[in-house]
């Protein structure tokens, strides 16, 4: 019985856009959703007495490749095939996709050297070192301390704030929205 | 329960900011607030700066939930994606609602904008869309910090120093709708900008000024441009700060900067045959003030490629792209907006094509210099020793660097002189010097003496035999002095005024930036250019018992309080009845 009604609700929910939001709404106010429990404000000035529905449970990669793809036009960029330009169109092209990029990276993630020491700079390997943090290459014979050179200091994510998705599971997949201009 | 927070709210024309200082706390520093916001379609991303606009968003959006947020679904955007919005569907968004505070040839409670919406768009006004703004940073307040509500907090609101009194009490307005409490306080922008760095803990501000300076508040951002001038004095040997002269609201920014750059990148696209659309071009005008940044750092580039990227898939196919050179962008911005020029040069008054939009008065003269110097030179006697800037713009050396030589070639000083150390963080300054003086205001720190930055007339017609086809003169009584203190009230002297009971009393109210008369003095001569109308004021006096009509001899009082509100009263003489006057804004035209 609950098999004949999993497959019922599973269908109309492909079918019917209102549906799954109720379904989707129903499931997240049974306490999975991930956003933190909003305080009642004590005051509350805009008409925010109105139930406060917890965000879709959206993919987080889905969410940032949407951010990419809206600020720096990153899956335009890699879906486009690129064989047919010059160096030159490609360059200019690439200079707006890295900036847009770039500043959605610094933003979300200010990402930092893993390790404090520059480039090509000599660095000692304590022994319990931590193997998330620091890998190893070459010529790697003994025990530590190890000396050895920083080939690549490594990338650390000083922060990880990534947008909150809210919006219906219908959407859910889309990247980016077509856009239609009316004229 | 006593304030646990002095909290700076920065009303923007393009950004909004909220800042907290806990009170009571040693070494406690300013924060500022991270505001949840849409910044695309069903996308929430907490941002420092809420940017000032509204989307009104189509039956299906409102219907589907589109703008829900941490706190609720209010029916309209505001914030990062509404900006966007701004940009691509400008029929349905709301921009510059500040600015509209200030022009009062419209009614400034009625549902005017989005300005030129088509009839289906459910317009409001600038007063709450004001409103609005403020709504979301509080909602954004409660959510962060639910044990410390506003209404019981320490809470200082910023206004330019140009707004008038209408403008600020329109501002008032909207800020008691929003939810701020009773008691706020209204700060002047560039005072709140001098706060901030007054308040930097790594440099004595003591050190860096000293009796006898003259300081200029140079704010440019990104629309607007608010100058104020302030004095540094000693008494008993501390150094005191009085705020001497503020600025007119003049309606020129970066933007106005951006869309130079555009045309000019505009016009080299048409050489190439490259015919822009509406998108492109907004496309453009984004990555012309990128171009303007590169170009104008210290160490930048001779020429920077101007890309607008193609609309639809194909991006690389679809971009189009041409240089612009660092020479010609200075010489564009330079001439354009920092012309040099005497002190005694004023603005250029006329009609201009161009980047402008219907409604707002925009500026006709985009020369930055050129307002300063005007406005350096209504202030008799001030010698300018040192300036503080604030303002997106200034984040760029150039732009300081021009207005720092044009005002070391007015007074025969070093640039390297004149410039103080600038504040860390432009955007922000504003909200967090609020914050600091709402903390100064209670715990007795060092405050700037301001004062009335206007004075206020009331308009008197002339007696005299009526003769057709002629206009009676219009004479001004001064009933508020300029520099008239907070926390006072003063008796208007002079001749007493009938009011009629049971009718609407009309008054023609005028204020000036640069006429200092005595309260009670009736000037019969004054130009267009010293004294300004605004909105008329009006009280309706209760009809006296039995329905007769009476004339009241009433005198004008006048107060200012401690929180930056001005009031004026009819004050009977007969007897112990007072009136308040309130600024009408309805319609004229």
């Amino acid at each position: 019985m609950r098999l004949f009604q999993a497959f019922r609700v599973f269908f109309r929910v492909l079918s019917d856009g209102d549906f799954a939001e109720r379904v989707a709404r129903a499931e997240s106010s049974t306490g999975a959703g991930r956003s933190a429990p909003a305080a009642t404000p004590a005051v509350s000035p805009a008409p925010a007495a109105a139930p406060v529905k917890p965000a879709s449970r959206r993919s987080d990669a889905l969410t940032l490749l949407a951010v990419f793809q809206r600020e720096g036009r990153l899956v335009d960029f890699l879906q486009e095939p690129i064989e047919s330009y010059t160096d030159a169109q490609i360059g200019a092209a690439v200079r707006e996709v890295h900036k847009g990029c770039r500043q959605v990276l610094e933003r979300m993630f200010a990402p930092a050297p893993a390790v404090p020491t520059a480039e090509g700079a000599p660095l000692k390997v304590e022994q319990g070192y931590d193997p998330g943090r620091i890998r190893l290459t070459g010529q790697v014979s003994g025990t530590a301390p190890w000396q050895g050179t920083v080939a690549h200091p490594g990338w650390e994510a000083k922060r990880c704030d990534l947008p909150e998705w809210t919006g219906t599971p219908a959407a859910e997949r889309v990247i980016a929205p077509a856009e239609i201009e009316i004229r | 329960m006593a304030a646990t927070f002095s909290i700076g709210i920065d009303l923007g024309t393009t950004n909004s900011v909220l800042a907290a200082l806990p009170l009571g706390v040693e070494g406690a520093s300013i924060e500022v607030l991270s505001v949840p916001q849409l910044t695309a379609p069903a996308t929430v991303e907490g941002r420092p700066l809420l940017p000032s606009f509204l989307y009104l968003g189509t039956p299906e959006e409102v219907a589907q939930d589109a703008f829900r947020l941490p706190w609720g679904s209010p029916s309209a955007a505001v914030g990062e994606w509404a900006r966007r919005q701004g940009a691509e569907v400008p029929t349905r968004t709301v921009s510059g609602a500040k600015s509209w505070l200030t022009y009062s040839r419209v009614d400034r409670r009625q549902p005017i904008l989005p300005w030129n919406a088509p009839a289906e768009v459910t317009k409001i006004s600038p007063v709450e869309a004001s409103r609005r703004y403020l709504e979301h940073l509080l909602s954004a307040w409660a959510q962060a910090h639910p044990e410390a509500p506003i209404q019981q907090q320490q809470v200082v609101l910023t206004v330019p120093a140009s707004f008038d009194a209408v403008a600020r009490e329109l501002t008032r307005e909207a800020a008691l709708q929003a939810g701020l409490p009773e008691n706020f306080i209204l700060l002047e922008e560039p005072q709140a900008a001098f706060y901030a760095w007054l308040a930097n803990p790594t440099q004595s501000w003591r050190k860096l000024v000293r009796e006898g300076d003259v300081v200029a508040i140079c704010d440019v951002g990104g629309g607007t441009t608010d100058l104020t001038l302030i004095s540094v004095a000693q008494e008993n040997g501390e150094l005191v700060l009085q705020r001497l002269a503020v600025g007119n609201h003049i309606l020129v920014g970066g933007d106005n900067m951006d869309l130079a750059l555009a045309q000019l990148a505009q016009a080299r696209f048409a050489e190439k045959g490259v015919a822009l659309d509406a998108w492109q071009s907004v496309a453009l005008w984004h990555a012309c003030r990128a171009a303007k940044e590169t170009l104008l750092a210290p160490d930048g580039p001779t020429t920077c490629p101007v890309t607008v990227l193609g609309r639809g898939r194909r991006l690389i196919g679809g971009s189009i792209s041409v240089d612009l050179t660092r020479e010609e962008v200075v010489s564009v911005l330079t001439e354009g907006f920092f012309p040099p020029g005497s002190l005694q040069v004023r603005p250029v008054r006329r009609p201009q094509s161009g980047f402008k939009e219907l409604g707002l008065p925009y500026e006709s003269d985009p020369a930055v210099t050129r307002h300063l110097s005007h406005f350096l030179n209504q202030q008799s006697g001030v010698r300018l020793t040192r300036v503080l800037f604030n303002g997106g713009v200034f984040k760029s050396e150039f732009f300081r660097r021009r207005v720092l030589e044009a005002v070391a070639g007015w007074y025969g000083a070093t640039p390297e002189s004149l410039e103080l150390p600038h504040n860390r963080d432009f955007d922000l300054a504003v909200a967090r010097g609020a914050a600091y003086y709402g903390r100064a205001k209670l715990e007795k720190g060092i405050r700037i003496r301001g004062g009335a930055p206007r004075s206020y007339y009331v308009g008197i017609e002339a007696t005299g035999p009526a003769i057709p086809g002629i206009v009676r003169p219009l004479r001004h009584l001064c009933v508020v002095p300029r520099d008239m203190e907070e926390g006072t009230e003063l008796d208007i002297p002079g001749d007493t005024i009938g009011l009629l009971t049971g009718e609407q009393a009309e008054f023609r109210f005028f204020s000036s930036l640069t006429r200092r008369d005595a309260p009670g003095t009736i000037v019969s001569h004054a130009t267009e250019d010293e004294v300004q109308e605004t909105s008329p004021l009006v009280a309706t006096l209760p009809a006296a018992a039995g329905g007769e009509t009476d004339f009241v001899p009433v005198r004008f009082q006048v107060r200012l309080t401690e929180l930056g509100v001005l009031e004026l009263w009819c004050v009977s003489t007969v007897s112990e009845d007072r009136w308040k006057l309130e600024f009408s804004v309805r319609d004229e035209g």
